[in-house]
């Protein structure tokens, strides 16, 4: 078996255990963040707005849940609750502090977040998969409701809350390629920090716990704070990604944007974009963002266009059925694929 | 005849105690998997305990490591009576051990696996590891070295980056023997590691023991059902049957016991003729 190029011999450790090891992967990954830096320059603002922003939130929410779902084997519906968490917080401590800066505030957000998953987490000390899912479902539904309580937000003055304007070191995040920017920024960072953990003794204790946790628990490592780590940092990237959806997308706080629609499409990313990989969180993320706008152009210029309600119904089943050919057939995804492919064309054209 | 040990294990190389285990009970409803045991390991024995399926040997290492709370007895590791306690206490306090049935984490590569053993020796706090700086870097490092010699020592070096889950049966013993060293223990427990090896595994498996205990001095404690790998390694024989002690002593003295020759040897001979 090859996993490596030839001709690119490790001879230090620290070599081997760089985050990208094989030189073409690292020329790859610059070269994909220079598109991204690029990309806005080149479409329109609508594509910016109605695609790539939400393309980067997502995939920060789906990096967030993957954390909790492909390394560490917890389980969690309540993403969309833990996102509005991290938006509300954060509106509200930057409300209530307006001297305080607006990065600081995003922080301190995503660790109430945080605080939440941990709250709800607590469960999955003794519970497990079916009626953990349960337990995060209904923190989903309390969430959502809890935050609509006056005291979060009075929403009778004018009926809309708008976020406050992102500003800082003399930048305004107004203009869509601005916010753009500022997302990328945020999210390239995030899923740095993401590699990092999970390259670390913490990511493979995540990984011993959902592998075996008896086996796990016999090597000295403690279930109980290893899940509780899993779920605060989990709720943190999802909390951040709460904050970006309300204050780069939304330009507004709404805690109905925040449903159960929205656990499940995060859900349905990690799925597809594979357990256990950043790199698939921004497949999935991609994927999910991409099919339905794909479903209401094509069939336009196959001649055959269809109406919305149909187009939902095809997004729905082709989720579906992705889903379930994801988890009998492959559950590490799109990411285990593009592995594939890669072994292949590193063979190609010498197949042995 | 399965092992060639290097050196003649002695038991007067064997130190100070242990561990030490006094009237140990333990019961599943209306088994009584475990009856009055008492025993004492010695630093840098290999210690064996034998018997016939079923005879509580699993159910006493898992005593031992805190998976199992005996509902009576007492056991003393390094001189402490010990209470209520949980597994990763046992391991924090520097016990390892291997499953009858491989428990590793097949999701992993070999050096992921054997690295996660080694976690308890990780001081590098989350932030640190988020950010990849400080410690994070360092242990890493380190850790890396100290995992690549076990892999050396083990002769898994072309398996380091193969998903566990895919190596052979005698390779996965291996690599969860690594994990174990991983953790340099004092008290190493082994349950059955030559199971469904061939002979040329098995002599692999029994060097590496032998190596273990002599070049690091580790203690051991040892289940097998090969009488010949027990009685060319064993410092020490502890003798189960029905959860009772029928015996204990030196290779020699075990082997000529006529309860133990009764039990359990007469009944192995008899299923194998
Ligand atoms: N978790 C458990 N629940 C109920 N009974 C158990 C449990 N663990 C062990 N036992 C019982 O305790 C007794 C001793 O089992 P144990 O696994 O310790 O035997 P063993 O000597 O390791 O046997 P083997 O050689 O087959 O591995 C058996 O009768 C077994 O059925
Ligand atoms: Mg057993």
């Amino acid at each position: 078996m090859i996993y490596r190029e030839s001709g690119q011999f490790k001879t230090t450790y620290a070599a081997d255990q760089a985050m990208l090891p094989i030189l073409q992967d690292k020329i790859f990954v610059l070269a994909v963040i220079a598109l991204a830096v690029a990309l806005p320059f080149l479409v329109s603002n609508y594509v910016i707005q109605a695609l790539l922003l939400p393309f980067l939130i997502y995939s920060l929410a789906a990096i967030g849940l993957n954390i909790l779902v492909g390394y560490c084997g917890q389980i969690s519906l309540g993403t969309g609750g833990f996102m509005a968490v991290g938006a509300f917080a954060a509106w509200n401590i930057l409300t209530r502090m307006p001297e305080m800066p607006i990065l600081v505030g995003f922080v301190l957000g995503a660790l109430c977040a945080s605080g939440a998953g941990v709250l709800f987490g607590l469960p999955a000390l003794r519970i497990k998969g079916f009626y953990l899912a349960v337990t995060t479902l209904a923190a989903q539904f309390f969430l959502v409701w809890l935050l609509q309580r006056p005291f979060f937000v009075d929403y009778s003055a004018t009926g809309v809350i708008s976020a406050q304007e992102i500003q800082l070191l003399g930048w305004t995040v107004d203009s869509g390629i601005d916010k753009y920017l500022f997302a990328l920024a945020v999210v390239v960072i995030m899923a740095l920090v993401a590699k990092n953990l999970v390259r670390s003794s913490t990511g493979r204790k995540w990984m011993a716990i959902r592998d075996m946790d008896v086996a796990a628990e016999i090597i000295g490592i403690r279930p109980m704070m290893t899940k509780l780590k899993a779920f605060a940092v989990s709720s943190f990237f999802v909390g951040l990604a709460g904050i970006l959806w309300a204050y780069l997308y939304l330009g507004q706080l709404e805690a109905n944007a925040f449903d159960i629609y929205t656990s499940f499409d995060v859900l349905f990313m990690v799925i597809i974009g594979g357990l256990g990989s950043i790199l698939g969180s921004f497949l999935g993320a991609a994927f999910v963002v991409l099919v339905p706008i794909f479903l209401n152009i094509v069939p336009g210029w196959l001649g055959l266009p269809l109406d919305t309600a149909m187009v939902s119904y095809i997004e729905v089943f082709t989720f579906g059925a992705l889903i379930i050919f994801f988890l009998i057939v492959e559950p590490h995804g799109l990411a285990r694929l593009w592995t594939i492919a890669k072994q292949k064309l590193r063979l190609w054209p010498f197949p042995y | 005849m399965a092992a060639q040990p290097q050196e003649s294990a002695g038991a007067a190389r064997a130190g100070e105690s242990l561990l030490k285990v006094e009237d140990v009970q333990l019961s599943f409803g209306g088994v009584h998997a475990l009856r009055n045991v008492s025993f004492e390991i010695r630093r840098r024995q290999i210690f064996s305990i034998i018997g016939p399926n079923g005879a509580g040997k699993s159910s006493m290492l898992n005593c031992i490591n805190g998976f199992y709370q005996p509902s009576a007895g007492t056991i003393t590791y390094k001189g402490e009576p010990r209470k209520q306690m949980r597994p990763y206490q046992a391991a924090s306090q520097g016990i390892a051990r291997t499953f009858q049935n491989i428990a590793l984490f097949t999701g992993m590569s070999t050096l992921d696996n054997i690295m996660t053993g080694r976690h308890l020796k990780a001081q590098s706090t989350l932030v640190e590891n988020a950010l990849w700086i400080g410690r994070a870097r360092r242990e890493e490092m380190a850790h890396r070295h100290f995992c690549e010699e076990i892999i050396d020592f083990l002769e898994i070096q072309q398996h380091r980056k193969t998903p566990v889950g895919t190596l052979p049966y005698g390779l996965q013993k291996r690599v969860e023997l690594g994990r174990a060293l991983a953790a340099e223990p004092e008290l190493l427990l082994l349950d059955e590691p030559m199971a469904g090896m061939n002979l040329e595994e098995k002599q692999d498996m029994a060097r590496f023991i032998l190596d273990v205990n002599d070049q690091y001095g580790m203690t051991i404690a040892l289940i097998e059902h090969d009488m010949a790998v027990v009685m060319d390694l064993s410092d020490r024989i502890v003798v189960l049957d029905h959860g009772e002690k029928i015996g204990e002593g030196t290779p020699d003295e075990v082997s000529s016991d006529p309860r133990v020759i009764e039990a359990y040897l007469g009944t192995q001979q008899e299923e194998e003729a």
